[in-house]
């Protein structure tokens, strides 16, 4: 996994993850309200543990970690993989600390996140699978633009049931369609830059 | 993991994987007839990475891997990968190398095997794979032993300036032909004197 370096949404930002944000990473996976909206990224594990996943993380070239803050406090981290064709990237964790949840980071760092991946990376589509009873996220998913495509049937158990597995997908067609006017990387040049 | 012998039907048998079977891999995933839903027909295809990719699949806990023979040569692999055993759920995945092969049911009998040791050996409740929509025959393999369409993921491949879709299927124990799963291998019951016969389904 790669480690992703600075995207800037409105109210949060994703940076680059140091070794100091290991034990607010650990504490989510240990946190059962996270474990209920998400599959865990890592299970709990000492510190030592945490460090050789870091060193791990950034050998990985497809697989790209942020750290997510506002205001300067560690808020979330998310998790991306780059398709192997290179074309798409799916978004395998997006994880907000359940004390900063209602202030609308998750939205804010996901709109980000996909501009990056639009807007920057050239990407033709992102895609991501979510719990069919996460809310929430589905709402985020849906403003957003994405479409489900897939659903698995009682494919997650937990607190004594299963739930359903949602897979959705997104287009640059429909990301440009929605987002495309306001949402930009960059600032265009005028054309005086190119004279 | 790698998976024991199954003995199938009409000369189809699952064996477990050799170093010499996993070296023939590369030169299969190469062939644009077979690779035509594959991978892009480039890699780390050398001899030093298919040791290392048959050690860590012989070590692996979480899949398990079988190579298929058909009339006793080895022909292609399929395994279940990616098995969460909370969950018990896995992906399973098929490829048939020997493309001068297709059309003789060989994949079908693979995933037949292949399922059935899902459930009886293993005690998964659910297993799920990706399958291209135009890959009917791929898809019907799948579908003979109880895979249903969950999904259809729109404009998955490009080959040949043509979008394909792809077809998401999965499986549950209640979904295997109830003949095949009845139908168990024949092993000898202690005190029944014929503890010499272990003959297949």
């Amino acid at each position: 996994m790669a480690l992703g370096g600075t995207i800037r949404g409105k109210k949060t930002t994703l940076r680059l993850p140091v070794a100091a944000d290991l034990a607010r990473f650990n504490d989510w996976m240990a946190d059962l309200r996270v474990r209920r909206a998400h599959p865990p990224w890592f299970e709990p594990a000492m510190p030592a543990t945490w460090k050789e996943r870091f060193a791990e993380i950034a050998k990985e070239p497809r697989r790209v970690l942020w750290s997510i803050e506002s205001d300067g406090r560690l808020v979330g981290l998310a998790v991306g993989r780059v398709w192997d064709s290179g074309v798409g990237l799916e978004v395998r964790q997006l994880v907000i600390d359940p004390s900063e949840w209602r202030r609308g980071y998750g939205a804010d760092a996901a709109l980000a996140l996909h501009r990056y991946a639009f807007d920057y990376l050239d990407l033709r589509r992102t895609d991501l699978v979510l719990h069919a009873d996460n809310v929430a996220a589905l709402r985020i998913a849906e403003r957003l633009g994405y479409a489900e495509y897939a659903r698995g049937r009682d494919v997650y158990y937990r607190d004594g049931a299963y739930v359903d597995q949602v897979q959705l997908v997104m287009d640059k067609e429909t990301w440009q369609e929605r987002w495309g006017a306001t949402e930009r990387e960059y600032a265009s040049f005028a054309p005086e830059a190119f004279r | 993991m790698l998976g024991p012998r199954l003995e199938g039907r009409n000369g189809v048998a699952l064996v477990p994987p050799t170093l010499e079977h996993f070296r023939l891999h590369p030169a299969w995933e190469v062939q644009p007839e077979a690779s035509r839903f594959m991978g892009p027909r480039f890699g780390e295809l050398t001899p030093e990475k298919q040791e290392k990719r048959f050690k860590d699949t012989a070590d692996g806990q979480t899949q398990i891997q079988w190579t298929i023979a058909y009339a006793g040569e080895p022909v292609g692999f399929t395994g279940i990968f990616h098995i969460d055993w909370v969950r018990r759920d896995g992906e399973t995945g098929l490829f048939i190398g020997r493309h001068d092969l297709y059309g003789r049911g060989i994949a079908s009998e693979a995933v037949r095997l292949r399922t059935g040791f899902a459930w009886r050996e293993l005690r998964l409740r659910r297993v799920h794979n990706w399958v291209a929509l135009a890959n009917r025959g791929s898809r019907r393999a799948n579908e003979k032993v109880g895979y249903r369409r969950m999904g259809l993921l729109p404009r998955s491949y490009f080959r040949s300036g043509e979008w394909y879709d792809e077809w998401l299927g999965e499986a549950f124990a209640n979904t295997f032909p109830t003949d095949d799963l009845t139908a168990r291998l024949d092993v000898p019951q202690r005190g029944s004197g014929d503890e010499s016969q272990h003959a297949g389904e």
